[in-house]
């Protein structure tokens, strides 16, 4: 690494920066075992793929270490307007698997461009609630960003893609707490979602019901405000039966595969069978490297990026996924510390922001791994194979390194 | 810029810290639940994800002769099979197979669909190969790519002989038979199982146990090669089975019954061993050993001769005067009938409102029971038998074994009917029946039938004063212990003294079986059963002493005409061969 200063080396969040390439090295050796019996084209090898996508994954790491955390600010609503168009870029080629999720570039890989619409996201977000000096404790000062968020969630859902569009909501909350908004806010904002859960079935929604009454009660807002948040949250739990109605088939399948794996085993609950099977099967210290069998006889699906951690769990065993899963812990509070240690409130809640894409990415493709959640096409930040993930890990890699320094610029 | 303070108290971010220690707690507690906790059963699991256990056919076990020779045998044919997924050019490769081995490139091509379970498995191509057909394909092997060949042991018998009701037949495992089976799970698809005769009665000694071997499957199940710590075994070759069977008497009698219709038995007197046993018309035991054809089996099995029929253990015949040792005994038994009454037979008898006639319309005279035997005299018979109920002739018969199994060593047999005054006053009514069917009963003939098989082993009774074993086609350690007909001693003389004079007197009708052979005393008596199939059946039963042996031979020939005439002689030829090839050395 090659840095500007002598003097801010001590100032490098050392342990981040050790953390990300500790995960980068496991994610490669994963990938070298999976990769040791494939005869393809030098790109059809996800090791060598990882490899070279690594290099300008760490190119854009210095580059953004060496940006000016002003010039980041500055520019942080233009680059979220480039976002928004790359996102949009896709809907113009022919489908790939059905999906406008790629973009073709020229090049022997395809790019992903809502990988990197997170980030304009998140420092967009953060511009908007840094600089508006907002009284974060009224209810209206959340409907611009929410607006920022909703705006590429929408057109991702559009590709589609459930997955990335639930990572780019996810630092909305964390972001708005970090910038002062009300317990009750928030709690206002997640409502909609509980009673949209709930209404499948009726104790939980009684329940439900009776525990959003008591806390509007508690929380004492205007009457009529207090009456319409209630009946507002009572009638959107009514409704979502017909909601679930408009969502796509793949969908709902994916959602009903997590209540009853039985019910489908060659699709999503196939996959995760075979994953849950693999990761049990390894034990406390796997099968050893290269010797999975569920890995290396193909039983396991998409095992370069979705269900790497299965291959973990097979060949190297609980104590490797124990100190992965560690270390990635250690990862997010570093970052979570230095983001609560940063002078300004813009680095502040830009750290904020990648911590929380970096947890969500994780717990949901964890999570999907070990059957806590339904199979979504997520994979886990530095281990997975994935170019342009791989790279906007580094992005933010950089983003967090750099404004973890206090006293640059 | 970035003038705004950063206003994150501590508070909060130890909530975030601990939500996240939360999360990734979750998450490492539920990797040790399934990876600890739930190991054995995940890793079970992946065993048998990636296992496939595969096994090989067995060798049947050999039949052999009392000597040692093979009757029948193993031969190595070849199954050829394709995996489907390997396989390009189907119609090319079918095709050029199809010339190489000399079949018709449909039968292929159809045989392919029939055994098609998948891209991955094999698949049967064709069955019956030689070494020589598939040697000629693999001179192609560049060609043939995702054309395989197994061993594949069928049935085939090396000596002269067909002995094809004796073996009996094996058949191809199919959905059907294997659904039929009590231990179906010995048994896949494929496998050849005994399904009638030795084959089919010796068959958990024949089967012999199938190989296992373990592939490694990867997830489209493709195999990968073996599973390195599950040693694969062998098949075991089934046990081989001796029968009581001679090699050259076998050959002999069935070369004197081809283009006959009926039974030849030969065997040994004392210890019921089997030597020979014929039942014509037969089938050629090779028609079932591959493929059989669909006009081949209905030719076989609509054959008015019935050829599929086992004569000896499942034909019921009127056993005509054969059994006239039966009421002699009965009558010195069971009656106090004095031997030497003489009876006048002048050709017919009036019993009743019936008349019944002696097979020698001119009559015989005055006769004693000796007479009566030598001469088959059947006038005698319905006056002595006057002296005698039913039931007491009943007994007699059953004493000797009709009317019941002989429970020899393979399957189908039937009892054939030993008559009774229960059974005739359930088939008549009560009334309806008079002694007058005793006098059909005591010369063999109304309702009573016999299976050559019973008169074997009434035979082989007679000629050891009750003392024989049951009859049977494979040599065992314990010989099957009879039930010993109880006679006195002068009755068994009486008995064989006039079987003895049938043959050698100048009257006696089985004189024509009498092979002039110094040391040999021949001993018998004829049949000539009326039926109701067209002429009478011919029978001879008797046996030849020779240096303590006794050599016992059933000939009956259906619709021939008179046992003295045509079955006697025949006896005699085997008399002869025996002695001719040295057969008088058993013990």
């Amino acid at each position: 690494m090659i840095l500007p200063r002598s003097t801010e080396f001590r100032e490098l969040p050392i342990h981040i920066l050790w953390s990300a390439l500790f995960l980068t090295s496991v994610g490669l050796v994963v990938l070298k075992s999976i990769s040791q019996h494939s005869s393809g084209a030098f790109f059809q090898n996800p090791f060598s793929k990882q490899l070279l996508f690594l290099i300008p994954a760490v190119i854009l790491c210095i580059v953004i270490y060496h940006t000016p955390r002003s010039f980041i600010h500055k520019y942080s609503y233009a680059l979220y307007l480039l976002g928004i168009i790359l996102v949009i870029l896709p809907f113009f080629g022919a489908p790939q698997a059905g999906t406008h999720r790629w973009l073709y570039v020229g090049l022997p890989f395809t790019l992903q461009p809502s990988e990197f619409v997170k980030i304009c996201t998140i420092t967009a977000l953060a511009r908007y609630l840094s600089d508006h000096n907002l009284q974060m404790k009224k209810f209206t000062s959340v409907i611009i960003p929410i607006i920022l968020v909703l705006f590429p969630t929408i057109i991702i859902l559009q590709q589609p893609d459930l997955g990335t569009a639930i990572i780019m909501i996810a630092p909305i909350l964390p972001m708005l707490y970090w910038a002062g908004a009300s317990f009750f806010h928030l709690f206002l904002l997640l409502a909609p979602i509980f009673s949209m859960l709930t209404a499948f079935h009726t104790l939980a929604f009684t329940t439900w019901a009776v525990l959003l009454a008591l806390i509007i009660f508690i929380s004492r807002p205007k009457f009529m405000m207090g009456l319409i948040l209630f009946f507002g949250n009572i009638f959107l739990g009514l409704f979502s039966p017909v909601l679930w109605n408009g969502l796509k088939p793949y969908q709902q399948n994916r959602i009903l595969t997590l209540v009853n794996p039985g019910d489908d085993p060659l699709g999503a609950a196939y996959q995760i069978i075979q994953s849950k099977t693999a990761i049990g099967s390894g034990g406390l210290v796997g099968k050893g490297w290269g010797a999975g069998t569920q890995t290396q006889l193909k039983f396991l699906p998409v095992q370069e990026s979705d269900f790497i951690l299965s291959v973990m769990g097979e060949e190297l065993g609980f104590i490797a996924i124990a100190v992965v899963l560690f270390v990635f812990g250690y990862f997010s509070v570093q970052i979570l510390k230095f983001s609560y240690l940063s002078k300004d409130r813009f680095s502040s809640l830009v750290m904020i922001g990648c911590a929380t894409v970096f947890i969500s990415h994780v717990f949901v493709n964890t999570a999907m791994t070990v059957g806590l959640i339904p199979v979504k096409g997520l994979p886990f930040p530095f281990i997975s194979a994935g170019g342009s993930f791989l790279i906007t890990s580094y992005i933010m890699l950089g983003l967090v390194l750099k404004l973890s320094i206090n006293y640059s610029d | 810029m970035l003038k705004a303070d950063n206003i994150v108290t501590y508070r909060q971010f130890l909530a975030a810290a601990g939500l996240t220690w939360c999360l990734f707690g979750i998450l490492i507690g539920r990797f040790f639940q399934i990876q600890i906790l739930e190991y054995d059963w995940y890793s079970q699991k992946a065993n048998s994800n990636r296992i496939r256990k595969v096994t090989t056919t067995a060798p049947r076990g050999l039949i052999l002769d009392r000597n040692g020779q093979i009757l029948v045998d193993n031969f190595p044919t070849y199954v050829l099979t394709a995996i489907p997924w390997e396989l390009s050019d189907k119609g090319e490769k079918f095709e050029f197979i199809s010339t190489v081995i000399g079949l018709d490139s449909n039968t292929v091509s159809k045989s392919y669909k029939k055994y098609y379970r998948g891209r991955f498995n094999p698949t049967r191509l064709a069955k019956d190969l030689t070494f020589d057909q598939v040697s000629r394909l693999e001179e192609s092997r560049i060609n043939l790519q995702g054309v395989y060949y197994e061993n594949f042991p069928e049935r085939y018998f090396p000596s002269r002989i067909r002995g094809s009701h004796i073996f009996g037949i094996v058949k191809e495992v199919d959905r059907d038979v294997r659904n039929s089976l009590r231990n179906k799970e010995e048994y896949e698809l494929g496998d050849m199982i005994g399904w009638s005769g030795i084959e089919k009665r010796y068959e958990n000694y024949l089967k012999g146990e199938r190989g296992i071997i373990f592939y490694e499957v990867d997830a489209f199940g493709r195999e990968l090669g073996y599973v390195k710590d599950l040693e694969p075994t062998d098949p075991e070759p089934g046990m081989n089975i001796i029968t009581t069977l001679d090699l050259d008497i076998q050959y002999f009698i069935e070369g004197i019954m081809k283009n006959r219709k009926g039974v030849i038995l030969v065997g040994l007197g004392d210890s019921g061993e089997i030597l020979g046993a014929v039942s014509a018309p037969d089938f050629d035991p090779e028609l079932f050993t591959g493929l059989i054809l669909e006009t081949t089996w209905n030719e076989i099995r609509n054959n008015p001769e019935k050829p599929l029929l086992n004569r000896f253990l499942q034909g019921m015949y009127p056993p005509g005067s054969i059994v006239k040792s039966v009421t002699q005994a009965a009558l010195l038994e069971k009656a106090d009938f004095d031997p030497n009454t003489f009876f006048h037979c002048d050709g017919s008898y009036q019993f009743g409102d019936r008349l019944f006639g002696c097979w020698w319309q001119e009559g015989h005279g005055e006769l004693d029971l000796t007479g009566a035997m030598v001469n088959s005299c059947d006038i005698y018979f319905y006056k002595a038998v006057q002296y005698l109920e039913l039931d007491q002739l009943a007994e007699m018969f059953i004493e000797f074994g009709f009317g019941e199994a002989t429970q020899i060593d393979i399957p189908g047999e039937v009892y054939g009917l030993v008559p009774d005054k229960d059974y005739m006053n359930k088939k008549h009514g009560r009334y309806n029946w008079s002694k007058g069917a005793l006098l059909n009963i005591c010369i063999g003939q109304g309702e009573v039938l016999v299976t050559p098989i019973q008169v074997l082993n009434y035979l082989n009774l007679l000629a050891t004063r009750g003392n024989a074993y049951r009859p049977h086609l494979v040599m065992v350690d314990e010989l099957p212990v009879n039930e010993i007909p109880t006679l006195k001693d002068e009755t068994w003389d009486r008995i064989i003294s006039d079987m003895r004079l049938i043959i050698t007197d100048e009257n006696g009708t089985g004189k024509n079986a009498e092979p002039d052979i110094p040391g040999m005393l021949v001993y018998g008596k004829t049949g000539t059963a009326e039926n109701a199939h067209g002429e009478s059946h011919a029978w001879f039963i008797g046996w030849a002493e020779y240096a303590d042996q006794k050599y016992s031979v059933v000939i009956l020939l259906e619709n021939a005409g008179s046992g003295g005439k045509v079955a006697a002689p025949i006896a005699k030829m085997i008399f002869n061969e025996i002695y001719k090839s040295d057969k008088l050395v058993y013990k």
